[in-house]
């Protein structure tokens, strides 16, 4: 549960993504080699994802969540070292729009 | 087995807001799902037909759209479902559901089979009480079990383990019984293509109103509810930090958490008081 | 599960307003349809700007201007070109609205409601993992998980995100930088009841299409989008995916593309309009920005039809984006060249090339082509960003003044030498963008 909030201020991604609805999978739908993220020098899936799915570690380490994916498919197309195996969720769980 | 496993239908409550200035909740758009906990209770039912034989019948008291949770089940596997759903049966706390789901249950008994036995989730997400398996396992005068991970009928009986904190108990229960399955103790399988045509094909639904159960009216729906929710009021929601440390070995997680949380005043503070004079 | 049928005439992937149609029209023709939806209930997964084109649609679903959840008719188009600053509005009032808004997930529900009022099985929850083929080639359903479904022909109405057909090696891998897509994304916005119509100067039941191009989108082709809804407003950004990845290589996109759409709501110009109102839905999805270039080397194969976004059956004009009136359309040929093929004796791919031809000799085609000029604009990257600065120092050099009013003419100089462009190399390149448009 969120709070409702009136305010003109910028949200962050988590505020946002509490917005939505989900049913979230008890497995990750999208796998991401981060052994490979090492090797890359743009990683524009940190800024690229909509959902914020892929943070930067202090370490430089590429964290990756599904749990606020919006099934987009964004990463899977910017990714320049192919380190992402990517899928929908089953069952109908994840991202469920209304107001779309 | 003949196996009856109870689902709820409730709104996704990770969708509901809360709005501080009226302090009322949003539901508006807020879909329902089948409640997450009794979905291990689904997969625990399927996988005890899978083993040993039988069907799985699934039972909800809800309104209509409910039928839309029981076609989530059967995707999974359950063989068929009942709704209950009746005007009178609105407005129900546990006591007043259960003697309903009870009462279902004699008559799946008298009119498709013999019921081995009845399974229920943990608790709800909408309402955390816990309290129908309990209280259905009551009505019926089947013994009871909570926390259960495994079961295994043997000669007529069923082996039954219930997992706690510190143990693992092993229970031989008369059957028919009543289990409620612990939440997270297995994974639901998901909905398949092929189970889903059938239920759209077959539909393998039945619904019953209380013109099919003839219960009393003033023991079901709010007339047959005693319970009076006083007062509800929310915990505020505390910022977390979500700083990310990779330890190196389990030594190194145990020394940087409490390094950071003597770093933390507050939580330096609770900290020398619990240890006292060891620190 | 042996005692399941699991054999249809028609299978079609995706419950979207293309798929929907498909099942819908092969249904009323006499086929047994089975329709494939990954998400729970209709609609669930889908998201656009929204605005949809009514004139198409009254063809594919009969009754829809009666029956359908519609939230206004979009009686005025804005168009905004906002600089760090200043800000240049163009707005034109219609006589007749010729489209609406409406939530998608809520109108692909009753499309898929009339598809299932004609006999159609629709089946949700379910994700397709791969289409079946034959020794030959030839696809002959579809398999999800363990089960496999059987069809004389499947429709494949899967979207812009097309795993089906690259698994199948239809079409290459998605890549940003070679396919033309871009990705939209948006906020729904909940305001107060009246204030709609108050703050846009509408009436009840009166929307508006506002497109936005300038500084929004950091130089990146693409722009922003308001359009109103009954008592929401939806506010949101397109960025060409490739131009975005370049961007961030370059250095020069350092902030996520959610705060590109932030940067709207909170923009000092804009954000009196949804005062006092609360995010309700975020939300982002891929879109084909250049549908001809995004087309399967065919729309149909033995076995196969491919309709709506995954045949690239999208128009984005800059000023206006069409994708739902064209997929539903699309959807609306295919049954009707499945009907052809059957009575032609089967559905291989040259019985079913009938659908192709129709598809080139529609509307939908004939439009994709005479703007195909478009595509060369999304690649034009000054078009984003000086040319948006040019114009807009011309109307502070006319408007900016206490004393003396420059010429149109001086205005237009001045401006321009100060983006650091040739006046005559800009005229043409107008030219080409008027021309194209």
């Amino acid at each position: 549960m969120s709070i409702s909030d009136k305010s003109e201020r910028a949200l962050s991604i988590d505020e946002l993504l509490q917005r939505n609805v989900y049913d979230v999978d008890d497995e990750p739908h999208i796998i991401v080699d981060t052994e490979k993220c090492l090797k890359c020098r743009v990683k524009p899936c940190t800024l690229l994802c909509p959902a914020g799915c892929y943070t930067l570690s202090p370490d430089g380490e590429i964290l990756f969540s599904y749990e606020g994916c919006v099934e987009c498919g964004t990463c899977r197309s910017i990714c320049p070292m192919d380190a992402i195996t990517w899928n929908y969720p089953r069952s109908g769980r994840g991202i469920y729009y209304r107001f779309t | 087995m003949r196996v009856v496993v109870g689902i709820k239908w409730v709104p996704n409550t990770q969708a509901v807001r809360f709005d501080p200035r009226t302090g009322t909740l949003l539901r508006e758009g807020v879909p329902s799902i089948v409640n997450p906990h009794d979905l291990v209770a689904v997969e625990f039912a399927l996988e005890l037909r899978d083993k040993y034989g039988g069907e799985v019948i699934a039972i909800t008291m809800a309104p209509p759209s409910a039928l839309k949770g029981l076609e989530h089940v059967i995707g999974m596997g359950v063989d068929r479902g009942i709704l209950i759903t009746d005007r009178v049966f609105a407005g129900a706390d546990t006591l007043a559901t259960s003697y309903v789901i009870a009462h279902a249950i004699r008559k799946i008994e008298r009119e498709i089979g013999h019921v081995d036995l009845a399974v229920f989730g943990q608790e709800t997400i909408d309402s955390s009480t816990a309290h129908i398996g309990a209280q259905t396992a009551s009505w019926l005068g089947w013994p009871y079990l909570y926390y259960v991970t495994k079961a295994e009928p043997v000669d007529g009986k069923l082996i039954v383990e219930r997992t706690l904190e510190d143990r693992v108990e092993v229970y031989e229960l008369e059957l028919p019984a009543v289990v409620a399955v612990a939440m997270r103790s297995r994974k639901p399988r998901p909905v398949r293509l092929a189970n889903k045509i059938r239920a759209k094909l077959e539909k393998p639904l039945i619904i019953w109103s209380n013109k099919e159960l003839g219960l009393d009216p003033r023991c079901v729906g709010l007339r047959g509810s005693p319970t009076v929710v006083a007062k509800i009021t929310f915990t505020p929601e505390v910022p977390r930090k979500k700083k990310i440390y990779r330890p190196r070995s389990g030594d190194d997680a145990a020394h940087w958490i409490l390094k950071s949380l003597l770093a933390d005043e507050k939580a330096s503070k609770i900290l020398r008081r619990i240890l006292g004079g060891e620190m | 599960m042996g005692s399941i049928p699991t054999r249809f005439d028609v299978i079609v992937v995706g419950a979207g307003p293309a798929g929907a149609a498909a099942a819908y029209h092969a249904a009323k023709r006499g086929f047994k349809v089975l329709l494939v939806e990954r998400g729970r209930g209709a609609g669930s997964k889908e998201l656009y700007g929204g605005r949809i084109y009514v004139g198409p649609l009254r063809d594919v679903w009969p009754g829809i201007e009666k029956e359908a959840p519609i939230h206004r008719w979009v009686v005025e188009e804005r168009l905004s070109i906002i600089g760090d600053g200043e800000v240049a509005t163009l707005s034109y009032r219609y006589s007749n609205p010729v489209s609406f808004t409406a939530y998608l997930p809520d109108l692909t529900r009753w499309m898929v409601s009339k598809a299932e009022e004609e006999g159609v099985v629709f089946v949700d929850e379910v994700r397709v993992d791969s289409l079946v083929r034959d020794g030959e080639g030839r696809v002959i359903g579809i398999r999800s998980g363990p089960d496999v479904a059987y069809a004389s022909v499947v429709v494949d109405a899967e979207g812009a995100n097309r795993l089906l057909l690259e698994r199948a090696g239809i079409v290459d891998a998605l890549d940003a930088k070679r396919a033309p897509i871009a990705l939209g994304v948006k906020e729904v916005l909940k305001l107060p009841k009246g204030a709609i119509e108050d703050r846009l100067g509408l009436s009840d039941g009166e929307g508006l299409s506002w497109l936005i191009a300038g500084t929004v989108t950091k130089g990146i082709p693409g722009g922003g989008f308001i359009y109103t809804f009954k008592d929401t407003i939806a506010v949101g950004v397109v960025v060409h995916l490739g131009h975005s990845v370049n961007a961030v290589e370059a250095g020069v996109l350092k902030e996520s593309v959610k705060d590109l759409v932030e940067s709207i709501r909170l923009h000092p110009y804009f954000k009196r309009l949804w005062r006092d109102s609360d995010i309700v839905e975020y939300g982002a999805h891929l879109t084909v920005e250049c549908g001809l270039d995004y087309m399967p080397p065919h729309l149909a194969y033995d076995g196969l039809v491919i309709v709506g976004d995954a045949a690239g059956l999208l128009l984005n004009l800059g000023y206006t984006v069409r994708g739902v009136d064209l997929a539903s359309y699309s959807g609306m040929l295919a049954a009707e060249a499945i009907a052809k093929a059957h009575d032609l004796g089967g559905m291989n791919a040259e019985n079913l090339r009938v659908y192709e031809n129709m598809v080139k000799e529609s509307f939908i085609y004939k439009e994709l082509v005479r703007h195909r000029g478009i595509c060369w604009l999304t690649k034009e990257r000054r078009f984003f960003t000086s040319y948006a600065n040019i114009l807009l120092g011309i109307l502070s050099n006319l408007y900016v003044q206490e004393f003396k009013h420059p010429t149109v003419f001086e205005a237009v100089k001045a401006s321009i030498r100060s983006g650091g462009e040739a006046l005559l190399p800009l005229i043409g390149r107008i030219l080409k963008v008027v021309r194209e448009l």
